[in-house]
């Protein structure tokens, strides 16, 4: 590998702190444009139906349909098309006004599909179709709409196969899920995340320093929040999983800050032994440890994404879906070690050092910043 | 270490994985195995509702039963329902399943199941559970709190005085036992109980029907009991289970019940599958290309690493991989890599400021273990606070990933190593090109780096007087 004779790294953090700024305001714009198009703030993200809660629609139909893709389809495609009708859709907003006086968009009356299972054997076939409520879930005038909605609905599907299969004795029921126990979910995770990253800090602060137990935990919020930004610009869906990718990556991401701190530690010892010296120059030792890790930084990095961006490939949308976020996480990761977590640590490092100084009197107190300057 | 020592080691270690690879992926018909069927240790990892589908039922409250202040309080009742049953559906080893409240229905989704009015009717069926003193031919047992009973508690001992109702097996007798382990309220009921019954019997109802009658032999003040009435497996877990429930807040009732088929399905297993093989070929092929024989070693390891990963996916309990388990399991491999690269590129460094390839080797290895310990330390803190901390799909989670972290360490610390050094044997000092080893001199790119490495070597050169130095002090 090549490396430039000085390499100026931890310098430039101004130059570092660009990109993540940039793809915050970005996440900023499509969120505030999202949410103002809906005039819901929820709607900034694209919210699943296990975190927004939702209701889940089952209708029973008889064996004829069971062995025959085609009549499957027909269907399937049926009941879509009355779930997803712009008719129904106008109704629950006229229902809304008359009720409440609330109005509501069209576009977010009508249900969006999040997905679909069978159930049942050849006898007693089910479908069962999961989509998604009007609004917050914890609003209770927007339960009540929704729930006026499905009622809407499963009137729709009823006349429909009473007038055409009579004989099937088809039944069809709606029921709401709140999204308690979502909440909780989030919750426990957010918890597990928060105390994931106190623990770390500790850690990090008995192995190695306190400067460097922040940095690194700011680089692991870096991370998640660059996942959680990417996610609203790409309007990638946030359910469970996406808290599952956030997880993954807070335990993983942690190792490549490490490997760089590590090698900080163990230049310093080096450089203390020769210089016999208090005042290290931070900046280039940690520059150099950079440098010393690069190779093994994207080596690592490489490696973790090739089965990853795989699987995003042959995967199905759902897939993708989910591991897109993990990548992202993965490219944030790999920057906040190498510059985010190294030009943080010495700029405190720098700090604290001119403070020590200044209380060690080597320096004047009256005007610390000049002193400072020319030390 | 002796040649005939490393051809052997390296014999097993090849049988091993070949052997792995069989036992992991190849399933055998009865006909070509001659007795028994032989399904490949893969198809018994678990799986969870996206990948497998599963069972789904749907519990209503019986309004009827309920009194005017559980009327009052019913969303909070239900909320500890839901609790309750999650914890025996976890207990039980759906780490997966999934709860849902819905206008005071319960809808339960449970993934990989084979027998789903078993384990819902067990839930379903209204059940309390009581301890009463046993006497003998009466026409009853004594409710523990009665005036006329050995035993003086505030109230009756029932079902919510127990914390955890478990299975486990006596070697002794051959039977299955029911463990109970108790509330703090309950231990001390339980003590006060059997230190008042020593010498007679405690007698156990579920549904107000007679179950067993145990033998008080001493005060037991531990909070944990067992119940051994020579049962089968079946029969232990069944009560097991109705002692569980038999401590819910509110007496559920089965409405209706179901299959359910996968979200994702087999497409997203294949897919988790084919990128797992071809992306640890695509691994191999680049370590051993930037590594050389370094990366032969660590190659043979990182597959021996995936084989018993799987492995121990398969025979741990409270695993059921889900969508994100699969992608845990595929960035682990990545991960298991890391901790070989950054011992590699140490060895090379080492070799590079003037050290013999055997003690590049040896020094790579104690200078990388700091940051590769550091690291996955970090990392297995991580986990824990899942499993201690989650709610049942982040704790099946956690287990999966600390099962990755522990067996990559292993393999990337011991077994590697153990390779690494047998492949040694084999090449003396002048081979050190096939591992990719090169001095500083011979390094192309002087002309950058020549300032660079003058104070490396003088670092080094400095730390060797001061290492010997040190002595006198």
């Amino acid at each position: 590998m090549k490396m430039p004779k000085k390499a100026r790294i931890v310098e430039k953090h101004g130059i570092w702190a660009i990109a993540p700024v940039l793809i915050f305001l970005i996440a900023v714009i499509v969120f505030t444009s999202f949410a103002v198009k809906n005039k819901d703030m929820s709607k900034g993200m694209n919210i699943g139906i296990d975190f927004a809660g939702g209701s889940i629609l089952t209708v029973e139909l008889g064996s004829d349909i069971l062995n025959d893709s085609e009549k499957y389809n027909e269907h399937y495609d049926h009941i879509e098309s009355i779930l997803t009708s712009e008719d129904i859709a106008k109704q629950v907003v006229d229902f809304a006004k008359e009720e409440y006086g609330i109005d509501i968009p069209v576009s977010s009356a009508l249900a969006s599909i999040s997905y679909v299972q069978t159930s049942g054997n050849d006898t007693d076939m089910s479908l069962i179709i999961k989509y998604d409520n009007i609004s917050s879930a914890y609003d209770t005038k927007m339960n009540d709409i929704t729930t006026q909605r499905n009622k809407i609905l499963e009137n729709q599907i009823r006349d429909y196969y009473e007038t055409n299969y009579p004989d099937n004795g088809i039944t069809v029921s709606t029921s709401y899920i709140g999204a308690t126990a979502s909440a909780t979910l989030i919750k426990t995770a957010l918890g597990a995340v928060a105390i994931t990253m106190v623990l770390i800090l500790i850690y990090i602060m008995i192995r190695f320093e306190i400067w460097s137990g922040i940095a690194a935990v700011v680089a692991l919020i870096h991370d998640v929040a660059m996942m959680v930004f990417l996610v609203i610009i790409f309007r990638i869906q946030v359910n469970s999983a996406f808290i599952a990718a956030l997880i993954t990556i807070v335990s993983y991401s942690i190792n490549n800050t490490i490997v760089v701190f590590d090698r900080v530690r163990e230049n310093q010892k080096k450089e203390k032994s020769i210089a016999r010296s208090t005042m290290l120059d931070n900046n280039s030792i940690v520059n150099e440890s950079i440098m010393q890790t690069l190779v093994r930084s994207i080596n690592s990095t490489i490696t973790t994404m090739v089965a990853i961006t795989l699987f995003a490939i042959i995967g199905t949308a759902s897939v993708r879906e989910f591991a897109l976020p993990v990548i992202f996480g993965l490219l944030a990761g790999f920057y906040s070690s190498l510059v985010i977590a190294p030009s943080l640590y010495c700029l405190m490092k720098n700090t604290a050092d001119k403070r020590k100084a200044v209380k060690n009197n080597i320096i004047k107190k009256d005007k610390p910043k000049y002193a400072g300057a020319k030390n | 270490m002796k040649k005939w020592q490393s051809i052997v080691i390296l014999t097993v270690l090849a049988i091993l994985i070949v052997l792995g690879s069989v036992f992991g992926f190849v399933s055998l018909d009865k006909g070509e195995l001659g007795t028994k069927n032989y399904f490949a240790y893969i198809t018994n990892i678990s799986l969870g509702l996206d990948l497998s589908g599963g069972v789904y039922a749907v519990y209503g409250v019986d309004e009827s039963k309920l009194t005017d202040e559980q009327k009052d309080k019913l969303d909070t009742l239900i909320e500890g329902t839901r609790a309750s049953l999650e914890s025996l559906l976890f207990s039980k080893g759906y780490t997966e399943a999934q709860i849902t409240v819905s206008q005071n229905k319960i809808r339960v989704e449970i993934p990989d199941e084979d027998d789903p009015d078993r384990i819902f009717n067990l839930i379903g069926r209204p059940s309390s559970f009581e301890f009463k003193e046993y006497v003998d031919g009466a026409a009853g047992d004594l409710s523990l709190n009665d005036p006329n009973g050995k035993v003086k508690l505030d109230s009756k001992f029932t079902g919510n005085d127990v914390s955890n109702a478990g299975v486990t097996y006596d070697e002794q007798t051959g039977y299955w036992q029911v463990a109970l382990s108790f509330t703090s309220k309950g231990t001390e009921k339980f003590s006060t109980a059997t230190s008042a019954l020593t010498g007679s019997k405690l007698s156990i109802w579920i549904n107000d029907e007679f179950v067993i009658a145990p033998n008080v032999n001493e005060a037991i003040s531990t909070g944990s009991a067992t119940i051994s009435g020579n049962y089968t497996y079946d029969q232990a877990y069944d009560l097991a289970v109705r002692i569980q429930s038999g401590s819910f807040p509110l007496v559920l009732k089965l409405e209706e019940s179901n299959s359910l088929t996968a979200t994702l399905g087999s497409s997203a297993i294949k897919a988790g599958l084919i990128s797992g093989i071809v992306g640890l070929v695509l691994i191999c092929i680049y370590l051993i290309a930037m590594y050389r024989f370094m990366g032969i070693a660590a190659s043979l390891s990182l597959w021996f690493y995936s084989l018993t990963y799987l492995f121990f996916l398969s025979i741990f309990p409270w695993v059921q991989l889900t969508l994100s388990g699969i992608a845990g399991v595929l960035l682990s491999i990545g991960m298991a890599v890391d901790a070989n690269v950054i011992i590699f590129e140490r060895i090379k460094e080492e070799y590079r400021n003037g050290k013999t390839m055997r003690t590049a080797v040896t020094t790579g290895f104690k200078r990388s273990l700091g940051a590769i310990l550091d690291g996955n330390i970090t990392t297995i803190i991580g986990a824990l606070v899942l499993i201690i901390v989650g709610a049942s799909t982040i704790k099946s989670f956690g287990i999966t990933l600390l099962i990755g972290i522990i067996l990559s360490l292993i393999s990337s610390l011991v077994l590697m190593r153990v390779v690494l050094r047998c492949i040694l044997v084999f090449n003396d000092e002048s081979k050190a090109k096939r591992f990719a080893l090169k001095r500083a001199e011979e390094e192309v790119e002087e002309e950058i780096d020549e300032d660079q490495d003058q104070d490396i070597s003088s670092v080094e050169k400095n730390m060797k007087n001061i290492d010997k130095g040190g002595v006198l002090r």
